[in-house]
């Protein structure tokens, strides 16, 4: 209950303090923030777009940890863990690529670029639209589970290949990437101490709001198949 | 007026505001009928 | 070993009295090197496109035909006998050595059809083509096969193929092309061991992935 309260106030402070707080060249007071070359008021974007990006990955992760859980035990509740997931990770996914790419117009002059990061985002986006569009090609309950466990897994093990793969590829315009020049790693020194601070309670929020609403998430969709099967058996 | 007019970033926070305690007291409630129904089927997790 | 191999055996006999896989390849093959040729018209196209072009043909014919070994099973009702006399591992081993023949086979056609139709496509390096060629080949057959094993339990079959196996091959796919330009600019072995060892741990972890959990594919 108290997490609750919590959580409600802490995501209102990230929201004023990240949108309101002004942009200064030097940062004297504690509600400043550093002016950082080439983001400028831009900079702001970090609140909110990476934890969405954030937990598009930790959403994957989870779906390949419960399809894992399933294949060994074969408990439909783990599958129901993993599809709720994976709702929430294309939900996030999809979040993360629109406030990216209405953020890249003004930062970098398009919607899209093919920057390696833009690039594995939408890859995670086509990963997830296949893994839905094989849920919903099975009738039986536990073929579905199975199969689309063992989609998970094997798609799971080749995205590592794109963080290794893209930025030969392409050139990073993202703020954080190897070749960028005009501004650098932003997460590791561009940011003074108190962006930092609630870049990372930013974090800490959307990720406490993650685990809540996959847990309502798996919750109704094991309590659907309960009573589904009581209604079943009466009938 | 004026002052939110010169700094529209204001206007972008409350909205921002009201979207995140609308999503909160929709989960709110959620959370509390996942609650009553976890009840009625007679688990305790 | 030799269950699998007669497995293959079994297969190589049937698709050769039906040609079904192998006509809908070559259709495949035709079709989309004349849509491109129709597309360029007189216009020259540059070298860099003409390597993209190549794996654009190779994963859309692989598309069309690759799904056929595990979804003929399900259609004639025979996986239920095949689980009967042979284990999984047994049965995705034919099943991947079939693909693999018809990978190459149908890959040999498409490098030799395409340098012959497009003229811009010139390799200099032709050992770095040639490995990268076969590492990809490789990867693509162990790919398709366990994919084509997951959509031949479900419905939907033809549509779905493609976009399951998409994801999972665009790693696959990027680096291929990276290779390809590379032996196109003529690039030493040294430059693109990056990308070669990417391709190697791809179709090393892919195959593992794949034995492993054929089983419960299998099973269903």
């Amino acid at each position: 209950m108290i997490w609750k309260i919590f959580l409600f106030l802490l995501l209102c402070f990230v929201s004023v303090a990240g949108i309101s707080f002004p942009i200064v060249d030097n940062p004297q007071a504690w509600y400043e923030f550093p002016f950082i070359k080439g983001l400028e008021e831009n900079a702001k974007i970090i609140f909110f777009h990476v934890p969405t990006a954030w937990l598009t990955v930790i959403a994957f992760f989870m779906t390949a940890i419960y399809s894992f859980k399933y294949l060994r035990k074969k408990n439909l509740d783990d599958d129901a863990k993993s599809y709720a997931a994976a709702q929430l990770g294309i939900i996030f996914c999809i979040l993360a690529t629109v406030t990216g790419a209405v953020w890249a117009k003004f930062a970098w002059g398009s919607f899209w670029s093919w920057d390696p990061r833009q690039t594995s985002i939408f890859a995670l986006l086509l990963i997830y639209g296949a893994w839905f569009a094989l849920r919903s090609s099975i009738e039986s309950e536990e073929k579905r589970a199975t199969l689309s466990s063992v989609y998970a897994i094997i798609a799971f093990v080749t995205v590592p290949f794109f963080i290794f793969i893209l930025p030969r590829i392409m050139t990073g315009l993202h703020p954080g990437s190897a070749d960028d020049t005009n501004a650098g790693p932003v997460i590791d020194f561009k940011m003074n101490s108190n962006m930092q601070l609630i870049f990372f309670l930013s974090l800490i929020g959307f990720t406490i709001l993650y685990f809540w609403m996959w847990r309502l998430g798996y919750k109704s969709l094991i309590y659907r198949d309960k009573l589904n099967k009581q209604l079943l058996l009466r009938g | 007026m004026e002052f939110l007019e010169k700094n529209a970033i204001y206007i972008v926070m409350i909205i921002v505001l009201i979207v995140w305690v609308g999503v909160f007291l929709y989960l709110w409630n959620l959370d509390k009928r996942i609650k009553n129904i976890e009840k009625e089927i007679g688990e305790k997790k | 070993m030799s269950k699998s191999y007669s497995l293959f055996k079994k297969d190589l006999h049937s698709e050769l009295r039906t040609r079904y896989a192998i006509n809908s390849l070559a259709m495949f093959i035709i079709v989309t090197l004349s849509v491109i040729l129709f597309s360029i018209g007189n216009e020259t196209i540059s070298q860099s496109l003409t390597g993209g072009l190549f794996w654009v043909v190779i994963f859309f014919t692989s598309m069309s035909g690759l799904s056929r070994v595990f979804v003929s099973e399900e259609e004639r009702g025979t996986s239920l006998t095949l689980q009967l006399i042979a284990a999984p591992s047994t049965v995705f081993s034919g099943k991947l050595l079939f693909n693999l023949i018809l990978v190459f086979a149908m890959n040999t056609v498409i490098a030799i059809l395409y340098s012959a139709l497009f003229e811009a496509f010139i390799i200099k390096n032709f050992g770095l083509f040639i490995v990268s060629f076969i590492l990809g080949n490789i990867g693509l057959a162990f790919a398709s096969t366990i994919i084509a094993a997951i959509i031949s339990k479900a419905g939907a079959k033809g549509t779905l193929y493609p976009v399951l196996s998409f994801p999972i091959l665009l790693p696959l796919i990027l680096t291929s092309v990276q290779l390809t330009l590379f032996s196109i600019d003529g690039t030493s072995f040294e430059t693109a061991q990056f990308e070669l060892a990417i391709v190697v741990c791809y179709d090393v972890i892919i195959l593992t992935v794949s034995y492993l959990l054929f089983d419960f594919i299998w099973k269903e």
